[in-house]
């Protein structure tokens, strides 16, 4: 086992934080599956028909769906941004650099650790996200396509964050500029779109220009929205998305490998 | 085994190496010396694999830095300057990670690991976090760590920085020690009487460039015996004129200077001559209360050729 992956595992599991997220995190999913439950029997009072399984396992599996990738999204700077930083604040960089750890090993230990732990998160909220089985309208098939475009967006957003890490020398700085990235793609991404769009009043998604749609198309929630297509209308724009993250990662992962051994001063 | 050659460095249109050359031979103690940003830094983290020079060549044991770092990492064990340790973690934990770093396998692990921790005087303490430890105790347990792939060279950039006295000492008597076992070390510091204590040699930096004393030496020895004249300052209870008098027949033995209560001595030749100049006041009745090194060699050649700088 690559040692760098035990000892920033060991580190990480040390911290407070490695049980606290996790305790907050479920407690904020199992909120929100409560709130949709009664807030859905709620709409449902007054309903002329009665009220159905999917009625409420669809809505329960879409609301935790989102909030689970927004606290993700929010949770992936915490762990990825500091990675390298930490190291240089610490002045144990050096240590790293001069033994016989290769740069990929360096980095791989990095990501995976920081990338494992929100795994861990993800994985630990599966229970919550399969709750909506109980009631139907949702499958194994959409929970497995969710889950794999969430694990798509989170690795590529660690890599940008510790892509961020390599070019800091302080943490704030990292993070702070990891959630800009998160801004970017989120927000502004969806606002360049609302632009486009606005220029092509009432055209449907498909007869868009490539230009109005390419925003979108790097939008993490949007990603997360064309999983839920029909399984045979995944191509083309779900494998776009994907692979536009896949690229975004991979670069991210080119440019920390180059900054690794740069800024040397500060290790 | 260590060989520089006209290295130039710069960082941002400044000239931290500029055709600076450095040889240091096998079983070495050598201490290199300069102002700060002489480039003393600069040169130690070329050596270690974690600068490229612009130019010239540098190679450690036959090995080019450049071309191969992977081999030097294998021989070289650097120590950086204010450089630090994962406090969370627990002493035998940070060993056995460095040590998996170093691709140490097997019982060749565990035994380099209990002789880190036996080295740092930490084999109790092996359980307990790093965090806990003092500022020398951690300074024992960075160097104990960077011996543990058992390097031939050692590079040591200001090892002694914020240590308190006896920690210095330990550290002096510990890289004599490993020097003693045949290692090369490379040693910065500005604390002149320590590197004038431990060093076979003396280098000479400044603005990146090499330094000649003014007797025209870029390297200066130190620890040769009866090379230079050392000078000792010495504390009596009175007499210090007839204590002048018991030594004005040692061959070699210089009064420089004879106050009531002290004297300052020349002493030219090897160590059992200072032995023997003890003996004889103490012989002739006086009563010795300190017998110490004093004004260094490396120290007033230090000052001749920096001058204001130093």
């Amino acid at each position: 086992m690559n040692p760098m992956i035990r000892k920033e595992l060991r580190q990480l599991m040390r911290e407070r934080r490695g049980w606290v997220l996790p305790s907050l995190y479920l407690l904020a999913l199992g909120g929100v599956a409560i709130f949709v439950y009664f807030q859905t029997l709620q709409m449902h009072v007054n309903a002329v028909r009665f009220l159905e399984g999917p009625d409420i396992g669809i809505p329960l599996f879409l609301a935790i769906l989102y909030t689970q990738l927004t606290v993700l999204l929010l949770l992936v700077p915490i762990f990825s941004a500091g990675a390298l930083t930490i190291e240089k604040e610490q002045r144990t960089m050096a240590g790293l650099l001069t033994s016989l750890l290769t740069d990929t090993q360096i980095w791989w230990g990095k990501f995976l650790s920081s990338l494992l732990f929100v795994l861990l998160l993800l994985v630990a909220g599966l229970p919550v996200l399969s709750l909506a089985f109980a009631f139907g309208g949702v499958g194994l098939w959409e929970l497995f396509i969710v889950t794999t475009t969430t694990v798509v967006i989170l690795g590529s957003m660690s890599a940008v964050s510790l892509y961020w890490s390599s070019v800091f020398r302080r943490s704030v700085a990292a993070t702070a500029v990891s959630y800009a990235s998160v801004i970017v793609l989120c927000v502004v991404s969806a606002l360049l779109y609302v632009a486009q769009e606005a220029t092509h009043r009432g055209a449907a998604w498909a007869n868009l220009p490539l230009r109005a749609r390419a925003p979108l198309l790097a939008n993490p929630f949007f990603f997360l929205t064309l999983s839920l297509t029909d399984p045979r209308e995944l191509y083309p724009e779900w494998w776009v998305s994907a692979a536009i993250f896949v690229l975004l990662g991979t670069v991210a992962v080119w440019l920390t490998m180059r900054n690794l051994r740069r800024n040397i001063d500060a290790v | 085994m260590i060989e520089v050659e006209h290295v130039r460095k710069s960082f941002n249109g400044t000239q931290a190496l500029d055709d600076f050359s450095l040889r240091v031979k096998k079983g070495e103690l050598v201490g290199l010396v300069g102002p700060n940003g002489a480039g003393k830094t600069t040169l130690i983290r070329i050596l270690s694999t974690l600068l490229l020079p612009d130019r010239g060549t540098v190679s450690i044991d036959g090995t080019d830095v450049v071309r191969n770092p992977a081999s030097i990492r294998r021989v070289v064990g650097y120590l950086a300057d204010q450089s630090g340790l994962y406090q969370d973690m627990r002493i035998r934990e940070l060993l056995e990670f460095f040590a998996d770093a170093f691709h140490l396998q097997g019982t060749g692990r565990n035994d380099a690991i209990e002789n880190a921790l036996v080295r740092a005087g930490l084999e109790s303490r092996a359980e307990d976090f790093v965090e806990g430890l003092s500022f020398g105790m951690k300074q024992r347990l960075m160097l104990a760590k960077t011996l543990l792939h058992s390097p031939s060279v050692l590079l040591l950039d200001e090892p002694a920085n914020g240590l308190d006295p006896i920690a210095r000492v330990h550290l002096r008597s510990f890289l004599k020690e490993l020097n003693s076992q045949g290692l090369t070390i490379l040693i910065s510091s500005h604390i002149l009487a320590d590197l004038e204590d431990i060093c076979t040699h003396a280098v000479l930096i400044s603005d990146g460039k090499n330094v000649v004393d003014e007797e025209g030496n870029a390297g200066i020895a130190l620890r040769q015996a009866g090379r230079k004249p050392r000078l000792f300052e010495v504390e009596l209870l009175g007499g210090a004129e007839k204590a002048a008098a018991a030594l004005a027949t040692m061959p070699g033995v210089q009064v420089l200077e004879a106050a009531a209560t002290r004297l300052r001595l020349s002493i030219d030749g090897p160590d059992d001559h200072i032995a023997d100049t003890l003996r004889t006041l103490v012989s002739a009745g006086i009563t010795v209360t300190s017998f110490a090194r004093r004004g260094s060699g490396l120290e007033q050649r230090y000052r001749a050729v920096f001058g204001g700088n130093s």
